[in-house]
């Protein structure tokens, strides 16, 4: 387990800030002192608190499976991928968002895309390729994903035109159980 | 080219002159490359001939080839894939710098953050333009839309008119040749009207 690199924070944070407005919130200290920081174990990213990191610096890098929150994995080209575990830290702050219906929120859970016919609401002025959180009408978070379409553009389309290419939902803890903390 | 050619004539005037006087190359190393060579190859021993405690000389050079790289030679780069991650830096110091604190962490959000920003507000102007520019063209394109419809409302407005006057100011041949043409089209449509009829015989 380390801290990042310049690099690879950048790559990170990169990314995060598609979806979030507001980053800083993430790293602001805490009432209680401490503050969360980034760490990188077996090229997967964990946001965690700083006293909890510290206390991990006692277990080896092969005996530590998990810490914190994952958020993603770095790739082999350096690259920075989310993962759905990365939704509780992504969701409060999101810079953009989709609303799905009822009708819409198991396709979009068994992993497909969501088309204008299952989206109730979205939030405006929504530039298209850009980063947004995909909620149940109940204001329930279910993934991530890009805009296929910009919010004026989406208007006009026809129902079964895809609005939010699918990055991450919230099947994938069933679907990919196997490879989603380790290996 | 020129002074291969220039070695070749010295030596051929070297051997012209050999048999009128022999002495002007009196080394023993070329008698030897000379026995060994033989007969086969006159020039290139010769050559060799020419030049004094050339033997060892000779070795290295042939053993060096030259070797060129891409850059001296100026050839093109071959398009492959250099990953960002796989990429190392040179001149620089071994090892990874790591972000822990908290201040070079705020720099980098600050300045990711802003850069993000920067992208996201481009890629929504861009936007805007666009929008406005389709909206120009739909405008447009129902104004033409809506001028051919009324151009199209006129000339069926006047053909209809024109109709008007003339069954309204007729003159008598007009109107019989009006009457024959309505007598032709009624005949005609009686002959049309008459059906064929089926009925069965009574018994």
């Amino acid at each position: 387990m380390r801290p990042l690199t310049d690099e690879e924070m950048k790559t990170v944070l990169d990314k995060l800030a598609n979806y979030v407005s507001d980053l800083k919130s993430l790293i602001a200290p805490l009432e209680d002192g401490d503050r969360y920081v980034f760490r990188l174990n077996h090229s997967r990213v964990y946001y965690v608190k700083l006293s909890l990191a510290n206390l991990a610096t006692s277990i080896s890098r092969d005996a530590l499976l998990s810490l914190g929150t994952c958020l993603g994995k770095m790739t082999k080209t350096g690259k920075f991928r989310l993962h759905i575990t990365a939704l509780p830290i992504i969701a409060p702050g999101a810079r953009h968002k989709i609303w799905v219906k009822d009708n819409g929120a198991q396709p979009f859970l068994y992993g497909s895309n969501v088309v204008k016919a299952h989206v109730g609401r979205w939030s405006e002025d929504c530039p298209e390729h850009s980063g947004c959180v995909v909620y149940s009408m109940a204001d329930i978070p279910l993934g991530f994903g890009v805009t296929a379409r910009s919010t004026t553009e989406a208007r006009r389309l026809d129902p079964t035109g895809i609005v939010c290419f699918r990055q991450s939902d919230c099947g994938e803890y069933l679907r990919d159980e196997d490879t989603l903390f380790a290996g | 080219m020129a002074p291969t050619r220039t070695v070749k004539n010295k030596h051929a005037a070297s051997k012209s002159g050999g048999a009128a006087g022999g002495k002007k190359f009196p080394s023993d190393g070329i008698s030897k490359t000379k026995g060994r060579s033989g007969s086969k190859a006159n020039l290139p021993a010769k050559q060799v001939r020419g030049r004094p405690n050339l033997p060892g000389l000779d070795k290295s050079k042939k053993k060096k080839k030259p070797v060129y790289t891409d850059k001296e030679l100026g050839i093109p780069e071959l398009n492959m894939i250099t990953p960002v991650g796989v990429t190392k830096p040179k001149g620089k110091k071994k090892g990874k710098v790591f972000v822990d604190d908290k201040e070079s962490m705020t720099t980098i959000l600050a300045l990711v953050q802003a850069e993000k920003e920067g992208q996201i507000e481009s890629k929504l102007m861009r936007a805007r333009q666009m929008e406005e520019i389709r909206e120009a063209r739909r405008v447009e394109a129902d104004k033409k839309e809506a001028e051919r419809k009324a151009k199209l409302e006129d000339t069926k407005d006047s053909l209809r008119r024109k109709r008007k006057r003339t069954k309204d100011g007729s003159t008598g041949k007009d109107q019989d040749e009006e009457n024959i043409k309505a007598v032709a089209a009624t005949g005609t449509k009686a002959a049309k009207a008459k059906k064929k009829r089926v009925s069965f015989a009574p018994e």
